[in-house]
């Protein structure tokens, strides 16, 4: 009776074992198709977290800066030969908004065709008032601060500003616009 | 005020690292004019170990302790090592003059509005700030003393490592 015990165990745990020995590529092949099949898992799952964060931060944008009352300034730069961009500081309706320095990567960025979202908020509708200041190397590698400004009307909708930063050739001078984007 | 602050405070080690709030999060970001050379943003060094040295130019240990950083540098900036002087003097003109007499090989930045200085709950000069390469802080040190040089390498190579 005890043999027969011994042997039934030893059926149940050594002939599996056996087999295994007996034919590894045939156990590998279910591996590596379980990991390639677990990776793929993994991929979607993140892509699934990066969709949701993008809709999250969506969401907390049209929440935090609804388009009623939304205005938001982007930079752009063109050239850049007579105006080497240190800071930008903006203002809205006399009271500073941003204050904003640059680095040698994003001067660089914007000198290349970025645009930068410089400052988004929230404003009532009516009649109001940007001033930009810009700070940098004018030519000649001197200090060199100048100034813009614009007075918008803020509609139901969006506000849409960009400060332009061009070189006038003609003049060998920077030359500094805001564009109302409507 | 700042000279009085320097040196005042000689807890230890293990006490300052205990009581600093910034331990373990991310460091605050900034962008700050170097008194010489480029502006810097912090958030540009990510993936790089950064040390934050806050000095001032009352104080008599930070000149030593910026050589032996600018040592630790030319070792370790092949490693992906950056240091950053930082500093929050009350005087501009001093602190310019300051920063221009030190002959080390990294950014000498000002932060006259203290802003930056107060993000870090600067309160002892010099103050180290040690951030790995995930951007977290992970070591503080708010007195300098020739032995602490021992203790900031062992540091460093642990984040170079990471």
């Amino acid at each position: 009776m005890r043999f027969i015990t011994l042997l039934a165990s030893f059926a149940i745990i050594g002939f599996p074992a056996f087999g295994q020995d007996a034919a590894p590529t045939a156990a590998a092949e279910p591996a590596a198709t379980d990991t390639r099949g677990l990776d793929q898992e993994v991929q979607d799952l993140k892509k699934d977290v990066v969709d949701l964060n993008r809709d999250l931060f969506v969401l907390e944008e049209e929440l935090l800066f609804p388009a009623n009352t939304q205005v938001a300034v982007f930079v752009s730069m063109d050239i850049g030969e007579f105006f080497a961009l240190d800071s930008i500081a903006l203002k809205i309706d006399q009271k500073e908004v941003v204050n904003y320095l640059y680095t040698p990567r994003e001067a660089q960025a914007l000198l290349k065709g970025g645009v930068q979202r410089l400052y988004l908020g929230n404003l009532k509708v009516g009649e109001h008032e940007l001033v930009a200041l810009f700070n940098g190397k004018g030519p000649n590698g001197l200090d060199y601060q100048r100034g813009a400004n614009i007075k918008f009307e803020k509609g139901i909708g969006a506000k849409y500003l960009e400060l332009k930063i061009n070189d006038r050739q003609r003049k060998q001078q920077p030359e500094f616009e805001i564009k109302d984007w409507e | 005020m700042l000279a009085l602050a320097c040196g005042t405070f000689v807890g230890s080690m293990a006490w300052a690292a205990a009581s600093y709030a910034l331990l373990g999060k991310e460091a605050p970001d900034f962008a700050l004019h170097a008194a010489v050379g480029e502006n810097i943003r912090l958030s540009e060094h990510r993936g790089e170990v950064i040390v934050l040295s806050f000095w001032g130019s009352h104080c008599a240990p930070c000149d030593t302790q910026l050589a032996a950083l600018d040592r630790s540098l030319k070792t370790y900036e092949s490693a992906g090592l950056r240091i950053f002087g930082v500093g929050v003097d009350d005087d501009a003109a001093r602190a310019l003059d300051f920063a221009k007499a030190q002959s080390v090989g990294f950014p000498m930045l000002l932060d006259p509005k203290k802003a930056v200085g107060r993000s870090y709950r600067v309160d002892n000069l010099p103050m180290t700030v040690l951030i790995d390469r995930g951007g977290a802080v992970r070591y503080v040190h708010r007195d300098y003393t020739p032995k602490s040089d021992a203790q900031y390498l062992n540091e460093l190579r642990e984040l170079l490592n990471e």
